[in-house]
């Protein structure tokens, strides 16, 4: 690489050409970044929450007729 | 804050001094080299140069959608067809696809914006409390599915008198083969080219001569359920739904993107990737749908399902072959979702716990990746092995809990398709919230009639009567 005093083989080369392809969020070094945690609203919370509660109502329906069916 | 404006890879292609591994790793490098097919594909002037481009990006939205018409889903279609006919419901589930794109749109969003798998985005957004809510819904949905979608490859191949224990081992050494080239790409394109055999629904359909007058006036005047609404109307609306619409899909497409590199630029593309595999999934459920028209009053149900008994009733109608291409449909509708399903489960896991997960990676650089992908098929093939074990409930019972599943998976989407810290200018439009928020309701209002049919049949008959 002129000027870096850094000597590349012609394979990192290449690697290096194709690399330039990719975003620099794509790599998986950027990947390991973490994001920052989103704050949540009290209303946010509320329709998580209930809609946790209905999944787990809903489930134990399936679960009473799938014993029910069995029996 | 544009999050991603602060991430800035370190460019080294050998190990940095005091660090164990290298900065570029063979994942970014088979990414890279898709992604410059691409760049160089959009360099090309010429008619050809959207074509080239449409093939090097399409993937994920056809895989998804075509991966989600699995064994539940097609012998639903086919319950479908072998109880109610065409009437009410091939608007209904032209109208299941259109839910599908609405919800699938915004993973390609997502995944094009963020470049970041759909469990990490939860994890991050939310933090692992929900997170992990969010991991056991899509494990345990995941599982369940995958044993289903053996007893479907098992259930084809018992046509051709292939015993339960060579046919599920079969399934599972066919799609280890898909994984061992290490490499997205190749991973696509062979599932892409299994996928393919879904369509065989269509020809077969039309060998059964449908009368196109009323498949047309059906589609058209989508009149309501002819004989009212039942229980077992209302558990076919729902698998119908849970055929199209399910979490794992989200998951899937959402990682399936960003492993494949799609970037800002290429989700025009996505979408139309999302679009196509729409229109052959949708071609594939009517026609089977169509196909199992003529088996109407001869008492088909799921039940039948296991010992083939739906290609043996269709041998009638359309012939040997038709019933040999009908067992193989369905071999394949299992064996591609069980591909797709593994890896979104694989995908997810890598991505919470933060070990590599791509289909890039190299045996022993992806053990946690790829063992997770095994385990899990591995696990679900033995469930579909046991003998004595009442599967035809998994089968029944899969889709519905897909469905009700479906609504806190969306608002999880909606959320971080709505979320301008990540998406930027790419969040969604308020047309597509309005639609996204059509589609929550709607599966909460059929979830919960579902629960009162169950629980209070006879409130549910008052209240359909």
């Amino acid at each position: 690489m002129a000027g870096t005093g850094i000597t590349l083989n012609p394979q990192e080369t290449s690697d290096l050409r194709i690399l330039a392809s990719l975003e620099p969020n794509q790599f998986t070094a950027a990947k390991l970044q973490g994001l920052p945690r989103r704050h949540l609203k009290a209303s946010e919370v509320l329709l998580l929450w209930s809609l946790r509660v209905y999944l787990l109502l809903m489930i134990g329906v399936v679960v009473y007729q799938v014993f029910g069916g069995v029996h | 804050m544009d999050v991603h404006s602060e991430m800035r890879p370190e460019v080294t292609l050998k190990p940095a001094a005091g660090r164990d591994k290298p900065a570029i790793t063979h994942e970014d490098l088979e990414r890279a080299e898709d992604r410059s097919r691409v760049a160089s594909a959009r360099s090309m002037r010429g008619p050809f140069s959207n074509f080239r481009l449409l093939w090097l990006l399409i993937g994920p939205g056809i895989l998804v959608m075509v991966g989600e018409n699995d064994g539940p889903s097609m012998l639903s279609y086919a319950a479908t067809g072998a109880r109610f006919g065409v009437g009410f419901f091939l608007p209904f589930i032209i109208l299941t696809f259109v839910m599908a794109i609405v919800v699938q749109e915004m993973t390609v969003r997502l995944g094009a914006a963020t470049h970041r798998g759909h469990a990490e985005l939860i994890f991050a957004r939310f933090g692992p409390f929900w997170g992990w809510f969010s991991m056991i819904d899509l494990g345990l949905g995941n599982f369940l599915t995958l044993i289903a979608e053996f007893i479907a490859i098992r259930a084809g191949l018992s046509f051709f008198g292939v015993p339960p224990w060579i046919a599920v081992p079969g399934a599972v050494v066919l799609l280890l083969l898909a994984l061992v080239t290490h490499r997205y790409w190749t991973w696509e394109r062979i599932t892409l080219a299994i996928a393919m055999f879904n369509l065989v629904f269509i020809p077969l359909a039309l060998l059964t001569r449908p009368d196109w007058h009323s498949v047309g006036h059906a589609i058209v005047s989508w009149k309501p359920l002819a004989g009212g609404m039942s229980n077992a109307a209302l558990l076919i609306i729902l698998s119908n739904i849970g055929a199209t619409v399910t979490p794992w899909m989200l998951f899937f497409q959402q990682s399936a993107t960003v492993d494949k590199g799609l970037t800002r630029r290429d989700i025009r593309f996505g979408r139309i990737d999302t679009l196509l595999g729409a229109a052959l999934a949708a071609g594939a459920a009517v026609a089977m749908v169509l196909l199992c028209a003529p088996l109407m009053n001869r008492g088909m149900s799921v039940e039948n399902f296991q010992a083939a008994e739906f290609a043996k009733s269709l041998q009638p109608v359309i012939g040997r072959l038709g019933a040999v291409l009908f067992s193989l449909g369905m071999v394949e509708a299992g064996l591609v979702a069980a591909i797709t399903i593994s890896a979104s489960s694989a995908y997810a896991f890598g991505e919470v716990v933060r070990k590599p997960h791509s289909l890039n990676l190299r045996m022993r650089e992806g053990k946690a990746f790829y063992s997770v992908l095994f385990l899990c098929v591995a696990a679900a093939a033995g469930v579909a092995l046991i003998p004595g074990l009442p599967l035809v409930y998994v089968i029944l019972i899969v889709n519905v809990v897909a469905v009700l599943a479906m609504p806190p998976a969306l608002l999880f989407l909606f959320m971080l398709a709505n979320d301008r810290e990540i998406m930027g200018d790419l969040v969604s439009p308020r047309w597509a919230n309005v639609l996204t928020g059509t589609v929550v309701v709607f599966l909460i209002g059929a979830g919960v009639l579902y629960g009162i049919s169950v629980v209070a049949p006879k409130t549910f008959a008052v209240l359909i009567r």
